[in-house]
């Protein structure tokens, strides 16, 4: 087997509830703010589960309005990136009521940011350049959209007849599993190899280290991945209430991981994409790397359908793989994004994987589930999108509304407010675009904050480090580990 | 004004050039042109088990002679009542699932799939000569990879929480969301059947459940990689998928690709002058895979892509997969969508790859469409085929429509070493998969 190809990030985008754009994303976790709120884009006041991470947008018909998409795109990507092909695609999408799915729109969105972010366009210059094996995509969707509204009109009795005409041409009923990965391949030169994962809440993560791994192995060089979901309707919302998963308060600090109080998740939505490449090819089209994935590790429970391992042992053994993938030891890491759902197994699991891993004096710890929700398939890429802002701006993401920690979770918890490291912007002020030159702003450290970080000397290096983990339903692990950019 | 620039200008009263407009009508360029050189560098695994449910049968010496034999499974549908739909045929699973505690949270498809996963599983132990399955490997290197075709969400089960709700789903929760069973999610989540058979088959590897119409190419092409980077030393692959859902055929027959016959007999099959449409069916199938090594039966080989949603898109990725796959002397297996202009652009787009006069067979045409499961279904027909050294005819095929490729209309012997198939998901993905015999 020939050597391994390096992997580096040359584009992120996202859609998430603190809005469009990675530096949205990026201002939100800045500013230590919630973005949990009331549910606004249907009723539902009557749930036991009244908020979410909502991405904020305008409806039409049920689902997100075509205008709104447009205005969106306009402030995502330029003009020129929007050519004929894109229009006529995106009309015929929205005509067959594509944009009822959110996650598909989230998820163009997202990709779109990326692929611009990474200097790529969708005219000839970027298409008389592509390798020769395609551009890939390896994304992860969530569960179908369910239409609730499109059943009423097709009752006879107690009974779906499904002979009566739809109420409504195009889809209807349930959203394609793949409808995201068809639009994206319509939309942009996506020839390559291309994977739809639905590992629920880990699918994000895999994602990323699929195309990771499709990279190493020289059978890409370049591969666009990353989640997009949302659990955000009636029928989601509804189901995921019977299964009594979300918190019952409905309070913007509803979600709150590792802390003793926790009682629930809060349903986030939204996208993340992000352009990988090998280093290589980055390096021949003078290609702008925002980071390196350094290296992955996947492993499943084989225990309960609907519960961890208590002892976190198979979680444990994702990050170590990782780890080794990566050639370093688990002291080179400057912090860890957790999985953190704010659920009462979840957390104290994966604190005991963690210090099995890393031991008394594990690295800075946060979830940002408890600021933005829990994005499910979309989870693990909005997470590892995330991980950027430690690796771009040496800010390390808070435990949103923690307050009292869980003494069961012996990890090194950062506390509800970001750490900052002194040369960096203030929380409350805008934070620098994504790729503007933040190793030009001096560093030095802070002053002690509410958790210690760690090795000064190492801290005073700036992250370069970070691991991210997702467990998902079945007992599903994954653990990805950033690089800062060489 | 340069035709070619990446931005195209509307004048002053927001009219665009009418050069500019002559663009493709989807997508923004068509796929590469193929290659007619297989691949090198593709990565294939080692075949050590497999198992099948299918609408010919469950085990492969009561389906392989009904496929040779031309039979086709397709018949009124026996799942329910669809005397009124415009698709009434169906291919289905004549066998009940097995059930078990820890399967409770499954309905009929994944149980299917777990059972293919334990047999398989069963089948690869007994033909290494380990039959307890211990010596494979451990469980943390025993890998599981899922393909799932979509949401069948058994809406009928749904009634007394849709009965009252609003056409605009106003009040939904007290309307009735209140009565969905508290385990309809955990029922309906897209890989709580490779959950389930991680439990029982103890597969603590790596893995994962991809989805869509090609899920099975998906998860075998993930299975051959995880095998040749060393991140698992033995691959269980599984995939299973009905089309025969209500809302299924209902959207299946919106788009216009089912065949509306009222009788088996008068289904055209693939490649004929009136084919006009494919038969919905359902399959699980699993296979066990480890890496390449002296003594195997066969190899096998995985690949998956986009191919937006044009026909002619649909016919020239099928051929590029093929294309990367297929070595001299392959036979093929079609995507058998039996809609006669796909059906000649499939066939036009594989003669230019490996000539008129190679062999083109449909496993999918006796079987019916089957969804994600797909790609495991003709892998295994692949190599029970190719090891008896006879092709299968397309079933139900009387008469070709001129074109290229020689497709069967009979059994025929061929000493062939290795077959291509390719399938076309209905809607969805490419996907093509090479069965060698080693």
């Amino acid at each position: 087997m020939s050597a391994r190809q390096q992997v580096v990030i040359t584009g992120a985008g996202v859609v998430s509830p603190f809005g469009l754009g990675l530096p949205a994303l990026f201002d939100g976790l800045r500013s230590g703010k919630s973005a949990i709120a009331p549910i606004r884009w249907f009723d539902a006041s009557a749930f036991p589960a009244q908020v979410a991470g909502e991405v904020p947008c305008d409806l039409h018909d049920g689902g997100i309005c075509h205008a709104w998409l447009q205005a969106a795109l306009a402030q995502t990507v330029p003009p020129a990136m929007q050519n004929l092909a894109m229009v006529s695609t995106l009309a015929r999408y929205a005509a067959i009521g594509a944009w009822r799915d959110r996650k598909t729109v989230f998820g163009l969105l997202a990709a779109l940011e990326a692929w611009h972010m990474a200097g790529l366009s969708t005219g000839p210059a970027t298409l008389s350049a592509l390798p020769p094996d395609g551009i890939g995509l390896v994304l992860a969707l969530g569960l179908e959209q369910g239409f609730l509204q499109d059943f009423g009109p097709v009752f006879t009795g107690s009974a779906i007849d499904w002979q009566v005409v739809p109420p409504r041409p195009g889809i209807v009923y349930r959203a394609e599993v793949d409808l995201c990965a068809q639009l994206l391949t319509d939309v942009l030169p996506l020839h390559g190899v291309q994977m739809i994962n639905v590992s629920a809440c880990a699918a994000g993560g895999l994602a990323i280290a699929q195309a990771a791994s499709l990279i190493e192995r020289g059978a890409a060089s370049m591969v666009l991945c990353g989640g997009a979901d949302s659990m955000l309707n009636p029928l989601g919302l509804g189901g995921m209430s019977r299964l009594g998963a979300p918190s019952p308060r409905n309070t913007f600090d509803a979600c709150r991981p590792f802390d003793t109080r926790r009682d629930g998740l809060v349903i986030g939505e939204g996208a993340a994409m992000l352009l990988l490449e090998s280093a290589d090819n980055a390096r021949a089209r003078g290609a702008r790397v925002l980071a390196r994935v350094l290296g992955h590790g996947s492993t499943q429970d084989a225990w309960r359908v609907t519960a961890p391992r208590s002892d976190g042992s198979s979680a444990a053994r994702a990050m170590q793989q990782a780890l080794a993938h990566a050639g370093l030891p688990a002291s080179k890491v400057d912090y860890i994004n957790a999985h953190g759902t704010g659920t009462p197994l979840n957390d104290v699991a994966e604190s005991r994987a963690i210090a099995s891993v890393f031991g008394a004096h594990t690295p800075p710890v946060s979830s940002i589930k408890g600021a933005i929700g829990h994005l499910m398939a979309a989870s693990g890429a909005m997470e590892a999108a995330a991980c950027l802002l430690p690796l771009l701006q040496d800010v390390l993401p808070g435990n949103c509304n923690l307050q009292q920690k869980d003494e069961q979770c012996e990890v090194n918890l950062i506390g509800a407010q970001p750490v900052l490291l002194a040369g960096v912007a203030a929380a409350g002020q805008s934070a620098c675009d994504a790729t503007a030159n933040a190793a030009d702003a001096p560093l030095a450290l802070a002053p002690a904050n509410q958790v210690g970080v760690g090795d000064p000397a190492q801290v005073a290096a700036g992250v370069q480090v970070v691991l991210s983990n997702s467990f998902g339903f079945g007992g599903q692990n994954v653990a990805l580990l950033l690089g800062r950019a060489e | 004004m340069n035709p070619h620039a990446d931005t195209i200008v509307a004048d002053a009263a927001g009219n665009f050039p009418a050069q500019s407009l002559a663009l493709p009508a989807s997508g923004p360029l068509s796929a590469p042109a193929p290659t007619h050189t297989a691949d090198p560098d593709q990565p294939s695994a080692a075949v050590a088990g497999w198992a099948w449910r299918t609408p010919l049968g469950n085990h492969s010496e009561i389906i392989l002679p009904r496929l040779l034999a031309g039979e086709r499974a397709a018949r009124i549908n026996p799942r329910f009542d669809a005397s009124h739909y415009a698709c009434t045929l169906a291919a289905s699973i004549d066998t009940a699932p097995g059930m078990a505690r820890q399967r409770r949270y499954l309905r009929r498809m994944g149980l299917y799939a777990c059972d293919v996963a334990q047999e398989a599983l069963a089948h690869a132990a007994l033909r290494s000569g380990e039959p307890g399955g211990s010596g494979m490997c451990t469980p943390e290197r025993l890998g599981l990879f899922f393909g799932y075709g979509g949401l069948r969400a058994h809406w009928d089960d749904l009634m007394p929480a849709f009965e009252q709700q609003q056409a605009d789903a106003d009040g939904a929760w007290q309307h009735g969301l209140t009565l969905l069973h508290p385990f309809w999610m955990l029922q309906h989540l897209s890989n709580n059947a490779h959950a389930i058979a991680a439990q029982e088959l103890q597969a603590r590897g790596d893995g994962a459940t991809y989805g869509g119409a090609n899920a099975g190419a998906q998860a075998l092409a993930a299975a051959i990689r995880a095998l040749a980077v060393g991140a698992v030393d033995v691959a269980l692959v599984v995939a299973y998928d009905t089309l025969i859902e209500p809302e299924m055929l209902v959207e299946l027959a919106a788009r216009g690709v089912l065949n509306c016959a009222r009788e088996a007999a008068s289904v055209a099959a693939p490649y004929a002058a009136s084919a006009c449409g494919f038969i919905p069916g359902e399959a699980a199938a699993a296979l066990v895979l480890q890496r390449p090594q002296p003594g195997s039966l066969a190899s096998v080989q995985a690949l998956a892509a986009g191919d937006g949603s044009a026909q002619e898109a649909q016919a020239a990725t099928l051929a590029r997969l093929a294309s990367k796959l297929a070595r001299p002397g392959d036979w093929f297996d079609g995507a058998g969508l039996a809609e006669s202009g796909f059906d000649l652009l499939e066939r036009q787009a594989l003669a230019r790859i490996k000539g008129s006069d190679t062999p083109l067979t449909c496993t999918l045409s006796a079987m019916g469409q089957t969804g994600a499961a797909s790609s495991l279904v003709q892998a295994i027909a692949l190599l029970e085929l190719l090891q008896r050294q006879m092709l299968a005819p397309v079933a139900g095929l009387a008469q070709v429509v001129l074109g290229p490729m020689q497709v069967l209309t009979q059994a025929t012997p061929c000493s062939a070493r290795g077959a291509v198939a390719l399938a076309s998901g209905a809607p969805g993905l490419a996907a093509a998969v090479r069965v060698s015999l080693e």
